[in-house]
Parts: C-alpha cells; sequence; structure tokens
C-alpha cells in the first residue's frame, strides 16, 4: 500500500471512529452534580477552602515537618494535601465546564452566531483544558504551580466576562422583540 | 446478469428488498411528508436497482457502456443522498438559526478542504481510476462534512431526534466503509480489476443493505420533530434562565477575583 492510500485508509478509520463517538450519547460522558442549584453551594466551599489549598502547595510545612525528623510523617501529609490539591483544581475545572455548558445554550438560543466569539470560546475551552492537565501533572509530580493556578482562573474570569456580555446582549435583543410585537399587536387593535 | 457470480446476485437481492421495506416505512408511516428528499433518494436507490438490471441484462457486465452508465446512474444517487442529507439537517436545525448558519458555513469549510485533500492525493494517476477516485473522493467529503455537522451539533448540546441520528449515522457509515472498502481493494488487488469486482460489488452491497437495516429500524415509528419557540430572545426559557446565569457569573466572577487577590498578595 503506497503512501496516500494509507493515508487515506488511516483518515476512514478515524471518520469511523469520529462517527462511532459524535453518536454515542452525551450523557455518559458528563460529569456528576451538573445541575445549576448544587453548584452554587459547592461554589462556596471552593472560595472558603483556597487559602487551605494554597497552604497545601507551601514548602514551609515540609520543612517545619522535616526538620522534625519525622520523614513518614512528611510523606504522608505530602500525599494527603496533594490530593486536597488535585480535588481543588478538579472543582475549578467543573466550574469552568457548567460555565461553558451554559455559554454554549446561550449561543443555540441566540438567532444569529458571530463566528469569531463562537471560535474564541472555543479556544478558550481547549486552553484551559491544557493548563488544567498541566497543572494536574505538575501537582501529581509534586511541583508547586500556582502561576499556572493564576493564568487558570484568568481564562475563567474572560470567560465569565464574555457570557455576561452575550446574556446582556440576548437581554437587549429580548426587549426589542418585545417591543416590536407589542407595537404591532397595538396597531392592529386600533385599525377600526 | 447470468456473468454475475450466485452470491452477489444474491445480495443484490437483499439489498432491493431491504430498500423496499425502507419505502414502505416512509409512506406508511407518512414519514414521506416530513422527508421528501431522503424519500426521493431510496425511490431513487430502487430506480438504479433496475436501471443496472436492464443495463446488466443488454449490454453484459463486462462492456464499457454498463461500466460507464452504472457510474452516471451511481453520480445521480450520491447526488440525491448528498441533498437528503441536507434535508435531515435542516429538518434537526431549522429551530436553531444561528447553529443553522454555522453549520452550513462549516459544511462549506470541510467540503471544500476535503475536495483539495483528495484532489492532491489523487494527482498523478487521475485518469486510471478516475470513477474510484471520483467515489471516494465523494465519500470522504461527504463523511467529513456530515461528521463535522454533527460535532457542531453534539458541542451545542442540540438533541437531534433518535431516528434521524441514526440515518444521518447510516449516510456517513455508508460512506466510512465506501472510503475503507475502495482504498484497501485497491491496493492489494488493483492490477486484476476485473477479478475482484465480484468481491467490490458484494462488499459496498452488504454494507449497503446494513445501513438500509438501520434506516428501517430508524423509520420503524412516525418521525417526532420536536418544535421549538420560535422566538429565542424572548421566549420563557430565556426568561427562565437569564438571570440564574447571571447569578452564577456573579459568583463565579466574585471567586475568581478572590483566588486572585489571595494570589497577588506576598507570602
Amino acid at each position: 500500500m503506497n503512501f496516500p492510500l494509507l493515508l487515506l485508509f488511516v483518515f476512514g478509520v478515524l471518520l469511523a471512529l469520529l462517527l462511532a463517538w459524535v453518536l454515542s450519547d452525551p450523557r455518559k460522558f458528563t460529569m456528576p452534580g451538573g445541575d445549576l442549584s448544587s453548584t452554587e453551594d459547592m461554589d462556596r466551599r471552593h472560595v472558603t477552602y483556597f487559602p487551605q489549598v494554597r497552604q497545601t502547595m507551601a514548602a514551609q510545612d515540609f520543612v517545619f515537618l522535616a526538620s522534625r525528623g519525622s520523614r513518614a510523617l512528611t510523606r504522608r501529609v505530602r500525599k494527603e494535601r496533594r490530593k486536597i490539591a488535585l480535588a481543588y483544581v478538579a472543582c475549578l475545572r467543573s466550574d469552568f465546564l457548567k460555565s461553558w455548558r451554559l455559554a454554549r445554550v446561550i449561543a443555540s438560543m441566540s438567532p444569529q452566531l458571530g463566528v469569531s466569539q463562537e471560535l474564541e470560546r472555543f479556544r478558550l475551552g481547549l486552553a484551559f483544558s491544557w493548563r488544567y492537565e498541566m497543572i494536574r501533572i505538575k501537582i501529581l509530580f509534586g511541583f508547586a504551580p500556582l502561576p499556572e493556578l493564576g493564568s487558570l482562573s484568568d481564562v475563567v474570569s474572560r470567560l465569565s466576562i464574555r457570557l455576561e456580555t452575550a446574556m446582556n446582549d440576548l437581554g437587549e435583543r429580548a426587549a426589542l422583540a418585545a417591543k416590536l410585537a407589542s407595537s404591532l399587536h397595538g396597531r392592529g387593535l386600533d385599525t377600526p | 446478469m447470468s456473468s454475475l457470480p450466485l452470491y452477489v446476485l444474491l445480495f443484490w437481492a437483499c439489498s432491493a428488498l431491504a430498500q423496499l421495506s425502507v419505502l414502505a416505512r416512509l409512506l406508511s408511516n407518512g414519514n414521506f411528508r416530513k422527508l421528501p428528499l431522503f424519500t426521493a433518494y431510496v425511490g431513487l436507490n430502487l430506480c438504479q436497482v433496475a436501471f443496472l438490471a436492464v443495463v446488466y441484462s443488454i449490454w453484459g457486465i463486462n462492456s464499457d457502456t454498463t461500466y460507464k452508465l452504472a457510474w452516471y446512474s451511481e453520480c445521480a444517487a450520491l447526488l440525491a443522498g448528498a441533498l437528503a442529507t441536507t434535508e435531515i439537517l435542516s429538518v434537526t436545525l431549522r429551530q436553531y438559526q444561528g447553529i443553522w448558519g454555522l453549520v452550513w458555513r462549516t459544511l462549506t469549510f470541510t467540503s471544500t478542504l476535503v475536495v483539495l485533500l483528495v484532489a492532491l492525493a489523487a494527482r498523478g494517476h487521475w485518469a486510471t481510476a478516475k470513477w474510484f477516485e471520483l467515489n471516494r473522493g465523494y465519500h470522504l467529503t461527504f463523511a467529513a462534512a456530515v461528521i463535522a455537522c454533527l460535532l457542531v451539533v453534539r458541542y451545542y448540546s442540540i438533541q437531534v431526534p433518535v431516528a434521524l441520528k441514526m440515518i444521518l449515522g447510516g449516510f456517513c457509515l455508508y460512506s466510512c466503509t465506501e472510503i475503507l472498502i475502495n482504498t484497501v481493494l485497491q491496493s492489494l488487488l488493483k492490477r486484476a480489476f476485473y477479478a475482484y469486482q465480484p468481491i467490490w460489488q458484494s462488499s459496498t452491497m452488504l454494507s449497503f443493505i446494513v445501513v438500509q437495516i438501520i434506516w428501517v429500524a430508524a423509520l420503524w415509528n412516525p418521525l417526532r420533530v420536536e418544535a421549538r419557540p420560535s422566538a429565542p430572545s424572548s421566549d420563557s426559557i430565556y426568561k427562565r434562565l437569564s438571570p440564574e446565569i447571571n447569578e452564577r457569573l456573579r459568583e463565579l466572577n466574585e471567586k475568581l477575583l478572590r483566588l486572585w487577590k489571595l494570589e497577588a498578595r506576598p507570602q
């Protein structure tokens, strides 16, 4: 089999795999706790625990424990704190995914979509996923990734601003549509 | 006709029977009103079977005239298939004007890109296997474009009715198997085209029969295409969601602001 044919074959297999994935039930891949009401409390908890999460990444505690000579305890504490940090980052990701999904719902309701805006949001999602994986790997290998956490939160913040703008835009359109409908309706009533 | 092997004739009969079943389901359920182009496509496929039977019996299976006429009829069937697919996508997405606009752009972009890639891959040996290249090129373009559209639909969490999903999946499955069959057979047996013609015919017909069975299952019940409120910016869904999302985002912003401040503070 020559190279172009091999390429075509691989492309065909990839298309078949992609087809199987795209036709599968998306609910199988959704994360638990996706409803809005349950996430409100979770967010509050994330905020409350951030100083502790930051503390889990601080080196001073480990230096102190190591100076006391308890190596086993240091290892145990490090392991447990790593778990906590991982759970926190996972929650942050969950927040992002929920907002991202909401943004898509808003977009699907809108009668007109800005391609550049949609692409920008898609790019934000990819960037977030990439950073999330990098931070996760760093935590797993025992580094303290505070600067990366900052950039991650920056992405979430930008997405929120974009969502707010989109919502305002939709709100204005809704008001305009309602105004138009009521004026047309009114004109019909006034006509003898 | 008699020069065709018995198993190919058997596959042919099964394929015709399966297509008749699909047409019967479309007509008996009233689904033909919702999907007129798809119904026309199934009808055209049946006409193609009859046309090929006549052509094979007059000119024989190995004549150049048969070869050309068979491929011309295939072109018409493929064109009808593309129109039927566009109809199904439009039925699915007509409520979502914005998404439909995006899907149209995706279709155009993906199709152009794949056509260019196919033309590039076929460069050099275009004259020797023109029809195979064209057929495979079409299926590559078609499958890539429809899968790209399905990806957009999935990305925006749009609920596609199961029956329509199965029909679209059937179209794509057939295209994918055509790409693989054409590529593998062309590379393995390219020196003896007439020797592998029955294998090619039976394998493509087998995949087509599988697709027809999927379509019969999809059309077993009348199609239910759910109607969404047509004024999305002023409907009740928006009014209900809007304050909830705003509140949610405000909290998210506050959370991130706090995160940022905590981080900016010197340790």
